[in-house]
């Protein structure tokens, strides 16, 4: 056995920081450029910073809605053709919005990067509002609230973790908006986010795949560079005030099964103690090894399954664990056991072989999700915009073999606090 | 570019063919089918083991059994606990999983290059030697009944597992799904008779991709599976029919505030000669964003966040579906809707636009979709030896879109979308719709979320 414990040995990364080409354009549009000729694809992701914490109570969700406006024609490119220009090109595209961030998602042949540059720079320069489309629109992310939130117990569980452990800060309302918001946005809170939200100074583009730098900066320069600079959204002054004591939401829903979301609040990704968190995360939640699923899910049995998520923010967010109880058990008992779990990681350091077992998991995670242009180009932009610089994804290795049982330890003692946590309950109604 | 710029070019030009890898194959005398597939460059690598079988071969009172088996063969083996199994994966960085389809079971894992030989010895450790612990089984049996409850509480979750209870009817082995009440009577001596009846070497694929060389990875290959007992080959059943007639199951979920529908008719067997057309008619009808069905209920009328249709395709005739959801009030106009796009698919046809746009789509999403990694690769060559195909399914893929007419793509469309046994399937508040949904079939039934399990009860 003593071989498994040994670190991963190999470099991890599919690629160097020197692979990376960085250019800035001089409407102060950043451009990052992979090449890569495994297949004769190319992955193109337009990251905007501008996301639900950009909004304000009245206009919850309108970054999300502009997500779908996007796709509902230019001027150029009118009404449902850039959808059929990209799919008769051979190309296929999606988008999404976070709290922080929207981002557009291009995948296709080689052949259609011209095709590609003219039509997003068309959607972003000159961008239309046809009343009659915004109405049918709002049907359709009505749709998309009624699935994933209304008809979905976690997504309103969720909804509701997010409103109680934030109190002040943006990240209180939800990314798809509020039912009222939704029903309520006007054709000038269109034009007012989008002149803001999608500067080209706001804006990082990463392309990935079967192209090269000089054809890449070559279509950037005419069809991008030419978008004037114009005021980057507003610094959000709002800091979420410090908890000072556990808060608790029950969501009373017809259910097979319940579900509880623990949070804690956590810094931003730019904080220090990232990537402790990330390996605390690791060795607490990650495969059949880790030790909420000995304890929860295999040796008590109290739970069907248990998750956890640290997702990096540009404000600080929170460390939420997931757990869907077994039935006939009382959700008090798998919370005891969570928290006698925490507690454990607080008062002794994790063995050195535990430690190794969770960098070894985060990093091969991320070794995978290079696997593909699509998923390296996802990375490139998510650590150009959270940690600050696309060359971090390239220290991860050496970021997380710093971290110290130490560190976790103390991470752990730090955030993982009663006084800091929020419980959110799905209790079970119409059995 | 390091790395990446030393795996060999797939496709040299855009308009050109794709192409599989090179890749080798042989047949150890205990029947195991072995394949290599080396692609040097990202320092991965993957196994993929198909045992045939799956659920096809489950007696009828045996459902789950087969899915069940799958979710313990890592739970203890005749040398590892449960425990030393997971802590082993998890320090190598490993990924392994096990799942059953209604063909195969389906084993895959990936591991760093550097730990190909722990990497197959665990693989092979858990499909050739689980010792299915009582402890670890009875655990296993309860938690998996709280799954099939827990995912009456994901509408889209339970869909697809009430509807292929629905289409393809007890009778058919596709159709019958676990429930609670099978699952409650399984025994650890059924997973142990279908493990030994099936897990062996006449019933064995072995694949394994990646960054290895393949001097060194056949002979281990060979040492790890060629022990299995040769056992007996699995005969496929004989064809199923399937029920005829407008048939409508209405599942009762009084607190939904939309209506989740799927509208399914008789499809393709995996190997279909029309399985070329078939794509580029379903990707006009239903398989992309600018499709007929997404294009009129989501683009034109907002009725919905998505609208699709798929084929499930398997080596018996699987399904073509319809498949959306809409708010409660508008249920009518979003059924009534789907069913008029279906009727102008199926007379009117397609266009020569439509259908030159398709095969330009079809193509240009193949390589990201199916031969950027190794293990799409290794899927691929994997079902190449299950359903009797050869490399042409992929090598050929591309010349095989070019030769389809206007006139095959429009045959096809009448021929496998325009069934008169159609089945229903919907999800929704039965007291505001069922009276609406109703006249979409003269067999309807109605079964509350809450009944046990996703059959309904004859």
């Amino acid at each position: 056995m003593k071989a498994i414990f040994a670190a991963l040995l190999v470099p991890f990364l599919l690629s160097a920081a020197d692979d990376v080409k960085s250019h800035v354009l001089d409407n102060g549009m950043k451009v990052l450029v992979q090449e890569d000729h495994n297949i004769p694809n190319v992955a193109m992701y337009f990251f905007y910073k501008i996301g639900s914490r950009n909004e304000r109570p009245g206009i919850t969700g309108v970054s999300h809605f502009f997500e779908h406006m996007m796709f509902n024609g230019a001027k150029k490119y009118g009404p449902k053709q850039f959808d059929n220009a990209m799919e008769k090109a051979g190309g296929n595209n999606n988008a999404y919005t976070t709290h922080d961030l929207t981002v557009y998602t291009d995948w296709f042949p080689a052949t259609a990067l011209d095709l590609m540059f003219d039509m997003e720079s068309d959607r972003i320069r000159d961008l239309a509002f046809d009343p009659k489309i915004i109405e049918s629109e709002r049907g359709v992310v009505y749709s998309e609230r009624r699935t994933s939130v209304d008809n979905s117990n976690l997504g309103m569980l969720y909804e509701q973790l997010g409103a109680a452990a934030f109190t002040a800060h943006p990240y209180h309302w939800p990314v798809v908006g509020w039912p009222s918001d939704i029903e309520g946005w006007t054709m000038d809170d269109l034009k007012t986010h989008f002149k803001t939200g999608y500067a080209p100074n706001n804006c990082t583009l990463v392309v990935v795949g079967d192209t090269t730098d000089a054809q890449v900066m070559a279509l950037a320069r005419k069809y991008l560079e030419p978008i004037p600079r114009q005021a980057p959204p507003p610094a959000i002054r709002t800091k979420e005030p410090e908890q000072h004591g556990e808060r608790r939401v029950s969501v009373h829903k017809q259910a097979q099964l319940p579900i509880q979301l623990i949070a804690y609040h956590v810094p931003d990704a730019k904080s220090p103690d990232s990537d402790a968190l990330d390996v605390l995360e690791a060795l607490l939640t990650n495969g059949q090894s880790c030790r909420l699923y000995k304890r929860l899910v295999d040796s008590d049995q109290l739970a069907i399954n248990i998750g956890g998520s640290h997702q990096p923010s540009l404000d600080p967010g929170l460390f939420v664990f997931t757990i869907q109880p077994r039935s006939g058990i009382d959700t008090t008992k798998t919370e005891a056991a969570l928290f006698e779990e925490i507690g454990k990681v607080q008062a002794a350091p994790v063995p050195g072989e535990e430690l190794r077992k969770a960098k070894n998991q985060l990093l091969s995670t991320s070794f995978r999700q290079q696997k593909t242009i699509a998923g390296r180009a996802n990375l490139l932009g998510s650590y150009e915009i959270f940690a600050g610089d696309y060359k971090k994804l390239f220290s991860l290795e050496k970021d997380i073999e710093a971290v110290t049982a130490a560190d976790v330890q103390r991470v752990a003692k730090k955030y993982l606090t009663a006084d800091n946590r929020t419980v959110a309950t799905l209790v079970p109604e119409g059995k | 570019m390091r790395l990446i710029g030393l795996i060999l070019c797939l496709v040299s030009l855009a308009s050109a063919d794709v192409r599989l890898p090179k890749y080798t194959r042989q047949q150890l005398p205990n029947g195991t089918v072995i394949y290599l597939v080396p692609r040097p460059g990202v320092p991965l690598v993957n196994f993929r083991i198909a045992v045939k079988g799956g659920f096809e071969a489950e007696a009828s009172t045996e459902s789950g059994v087969a899915q069940l088996t799958a979710q313990l063969l890592r739970r203890g083996t005749t040398t590892r606990t449960a425990d030393q199994f997971s802590l082993e994966l998890d320090s190598l960085g490993g990924s392994f999983n096990a799942t059953a389809n209604e063909e195969e079971t389906l084993i895959s894992s990936e591991f760093l290059k550097k730990d190909f030989n722990a990497g197959l010895a665990l693989t092979a450790d858990a499909v050739l030697h689980p010792s299915f612990p009582e402890a670890e089984f009875r655990k296993t049996l309860s938690r998996g009944i709280d799954s099939l409850r827990s995912v009456k509480d994901n509408p889209q979750g339970a869909m697809p597992l009430y509807f292929r209870a629905f289409f393809f009817g007890p009778k058919h082995p596709y159709g019958r799904v676990a429930d609670e009440v099978s699952l409650s009577n399984l025994t650890r001596a059924n997973l142990i008779a279908y493990q030994t009846r099936l897990y062996a070497g006449k019933n064995l694929i072995v694949v394994a991709g990646g960054d290895f060389d393949s001097a060194t990875a056949g002979p281990a290959l060979e040492k790890a599976f060629g022990t299995a007992p040769a056992g007996t080959e699995y005969k496929w059943i004989a064809e199923a029919p399937l029920p005829t007639g407008r048939r409508l199951l209405l599942i009762d979920k009084p607190d939904a505030t939309q209506t989740y529908f799927d509208i399914g008719q008789p499809g393709l067997r995996r190997t279909d000669p029309d399985r070329t057309a078939a794509l580029l008619v379903n990707t006009i009808f239903g398989g992309r964003f600018t499709s007929m069905l997404n294009d009129e209920l989501r683009v034109n009328t907002g009725l919905t966040y998505g609208a699709r249709s798929y084929y499930d395709q398997h080596r018996d005739l699987g399904s073509t579906v319809i498949s959306t959801y809409t708010r409660t009030e508008t249920t009518e106009r979003a059924m009534d809707s789907a069913l008029e796009l279906l009727n102008r698919l199926v007379t009117k046809g397609i266009t020569a636009d439509q259908l030159a746009s398709a095969k330009a789509y079809v193509k240009g999403t193949y390589p990201p979709q199916h031969l950027e990694t190794s293990d799409q690769t290794t899927a691929m060559v994997s079902d190449i030896e299950l359903f009797g195909l050869n490399r042409g399914e992929v090598d050929d893929l591309f010349s095989r879109i070019d030769a389809v007419t206007l006139e095959q793509a429009n045959l096809i469309a009448r021929n496998h979308y325009g069934s008169k046994d159609l089945t229903f399937v919907v999800i929704g508040n039965a007291a505001k719709i069922r009276d609406v949904v109703k006249k979409y079939a003269p067999d309807f039934r109605e079964v509350s979320i809450k009944a046990t399990g996703f059959t309904l009860k004859q």
